[in-house]
């Protein structure tokens, strides 16, 4: 029997969900390996009792995104995070300042309260255990596709772990850095291909900090062309707001 | 009195409830929740610096980013003084029109086109009807594919910053795309064909309707806003000082209206507003189908997206060839930072979007406001279900479901969008 695969939407902008729509050429041949029993974005039903592996995109920011983790985490044998807001609570994470509650009324005007069950946004690892990661902000729909081969067949997890500035070098662009703009190649999660300085712009961190960074080593770098601790955690911020709860 | 729920209606993007009330048989109200959990954007910019907040806005949604990327640019650069080059304004309207190939086909033939054909999904379609699938997966990828040449990726673009782009695709790309979306011509006709022959009621809603119009062009990228009933025309940069947003209590998305009066965004009001402006073969479609612009039936919003798909594929392809001939740099333009506001308004493929912001001299953000046209759509859409779901009321309750979720659809709400 093809194993039965749900896609379940926390708080996000979808987009994730989308790149899997965008898979024109390949999407009806991966559909075909499974079961695929409920996606709200894409068809009518509901959430059933009973699947086998549950695809998360988005960050968790209400008790009722929390009670469905954790049912999905009962329910499902295989948990995958798809996308930044997942895997590291990516954009809506720089929302979860100490200031959270204020936002509100910022937002919405004066006196209108925190919505009951509302909390800062936090990746999906800050409620249950994720067996595997597609990064990216977007992702890229080929990766999702490898992971969720590998999800299927029983492979353990693959994540890229190196920070993308050496694959960037293989690349022959030319460096941010040494030019003297804030790029995060030097900590940021590989797996890219440097898509986005191959595009002439600097690297802001979508993909997470990578665990085989050297944080400290990367400061000492940064200070020397001139980014404060300070103005190198406001950077860090833009993707990674979240970074104590994953790293 | 009973409670009729849908809850998390499927094939929208986002999470929306649908709640009526009957009273012995008679519809006593209807709301649409939204449960998509408020996210901030507005409060989220501030502090972050004026070169990332595009980056940051894209991130609103990931169906229209390009929308939400350009419109936050073009509301910088109106803070900043900047004026961008013509090679820069051609790339930037292929990128939205790539925008709007991927969002009408994937809203038309995965969102919509279930509906009609009495499935939960697309998906079966391709056992059934492979060349109607293989055709929906052909104008959504070609859609992409622009997307990715200009912007370098089909969700949150790379390339486009402020003043300009930080790259281009070669002359040869360029050709071959063009090549590509004459091509397509045909099949967006056929799309259009498609939705023309799904039965749709005779309805008429109540609310105005707005969008952009420029006196020169299809008004996607800019233009002054126009209002179909109140006839008159005001700077998009203004739109303060005409819609008013108001906070509802079931719903994190804020209502909007404009003189007193709930109001439509889309298609459907872009064509009423702009019919005149549309390339040959979409007005010819027009005609054919037998839309008589202005039109006020919500219903026709998808066939309206479907002629749009017509005139974006005939109107990308003579960018292309203009881009050919104009030469000229998309480079950045140099600017210097200084304390400032502005605003600016596109038209996303649901309808105009507006984004204001505040600099203070060290280009950091002050202030954010962003209008997105969900929201805008909210107030009235409701209005809609309220004066249509008395006339289906009688219907088995799966076809009175089936009636709302269409109209639903009609609108193409993005509701990720909505609680931006």
């Amino acid at each position: 029997m093809a194993p039965r695969v749900v896609i379940i939407g926390l708080a996000s902008d979808f987009g994730c969900q989308v790149q899997v729509t965008n898979m024109e050429d390949h999407l009806l041949d991966v559909l075909g390996l499974m079961d695929l029993a409920y996606w709200q974005l894409a068809s009518s039903g509901h959430l059933p009792d009973e699947y086998d592996v549950a695809v998360i995109e988005g960050a968790v920011t209400t008790a009722e995104h929390v009670e469905t983790l954790r049912r999905a985490r009962q329910t499902a044998a295989v948990v995958i995070a798809l996308g930044s807001c997942a895997v590291t609570g990516g954009i809506p994470a720089l929302a979860g300042t100490a200031d959270f509650d204020s936002r509100y009324g910022v937002v919405y005007g004066d006196g209108v309260q925190v919505a009951p069950g509302r909390q800062s946004p936090m990746p999906i690892s800050s409620v249950i255990s994720v067996d595997y990661h597609v990064p990216g902000c977007p992702i890229d729909p080929s990766e999702f596709v490898g992971v969720l081969s590998r999800a299927l067949m029983g492979l353990k997890d693959n994540m890229p772990q190196d920070p993308m500035c050496a694959i960037c070098k293989t690349k022959e662009n030319v460096c941010f850095l040494d030019r003297g703009y804030a790029c995060l190649g030097l900590v940021t999660r590989t797996g890219c291909g440097a898509k986005c300085v191959s595009l002439g712009r600097p690297c802001s961190g979508c993909r997470g900090i990578s665990p085989e960074a050297n944080i400290a080593a990367a400061r000492t770098v940064y200070a020397d062309k001139g980014f404060s601790p300070l103005e190198l955690d406001r950077l860090f911020d833009l993707y990674n707001a979240a970074r104590e709860a994953v790293l | 009195m009973t409670t009729l729920t849908v809850e998390h209606i499927a094939r929208i993007e986002g999470h929306g409830t649908i709640t009526v009330e009957m009273e012995s048989g008679v519809v006593s109200d209807v709301r649409m929740d939204i449960v998509e959990a408020a996210r901030f954007f507005e409060s989220m910019v501030v502090g972050r610096r004026f070169d990332e907040v595009s980056l940051i806005t894209s991130r609103i949604c990931g169906i229209c980013s390009p929308n939400h990327a350009l419109t936050s640019l073009k509301a910088v650069e109106a803070a900043l003084g900047i004026e961008v080059s013509e090679r820069t304004v051609l790339l930037r309207k292929l990128l939205l029109y790539g925008s709007y190939l991927q969002n009408h086909a994937t809203h038309l033939y995965i969102f919509a086109a279930p509906d009609f054909v009495g499935l939960p999904s697309v998906f079966p379609l391709a056992q059934t009807h492979p060349d109607v699938v293989e055709r929906a997966l052909r104008v959504k990828k070609t859609g992409n594919d622009l997307t990715t040449l200009i912007g370098g990726r089909p969700v949150h673009p790379i390339t486009a910053v402020v003043g300009g782009f930080s790259a281009e695709p070669s002359v040869a790309e360029l050709r071959a795309m063009a090549v590509r979306l004459e091509a397509l011509v045909a099949d967006t006709i056929a799309t259009a064909e498609l939705f023309h022959s799904f039965e749709v009621p005779q309805f008429e809603t109540s609310g105005e309707m707005l969008a952009l119009v420029d006196g020169s062009d299809y008004a996607i990228y800019g233009g002054e806003v126009a209002a179909l009933d109140g006839g008159w025309r005001r700077p998009a940069s203004e739109y303060r000082s005409f819609i008013s947003e108001r906070v509802v209590g079931h719903s994190n998305a804020k209502h909007s209206t404009v003189d007193g009066r709930t109001f439509m965004v889309g298609s459907l009001p872009r064509i009423n507003l702009s019919a005149g402006q549309l390339m040959p073969r979409a007005a010819e479609m027009l005609a054919k189908l037998g839309i008589e612009a202005p039109s006020r039936n919500s219903f026709l919003n998808n066939v309206c997206q479907a002629v749009e798909l017509v005139d974006a594929a005939e109107r990308c392809a003579m960018y292309i060839e203009q881009l050919l001939g104009i030469g000229g740099s998309s480079k950045p333009e140099s600017f210097s930072v200084h304390a400032s506001s502005g605003a600016a308004a596109s038209e996303a493929p649901r309808g105009t979007l507006y984004h204001a912001y505040g600099i203070d001299d060290d280009g950091i953000i002050v202030s954010g406001d962003i209008i997105t046209p969900t929201a805008q759509n909210l107030g009235n859409l409701e209005a809609d279900m309220r004066l249509f779901a008395p006339t289906i009321a009688d219907l088995p309750k799966d076809e009175f479901i089936l009636g709302m979720e269409k109209l639903v659809r009609a609108y193409d709400p993005c509701l990720s969008c909505s609680v931006h």
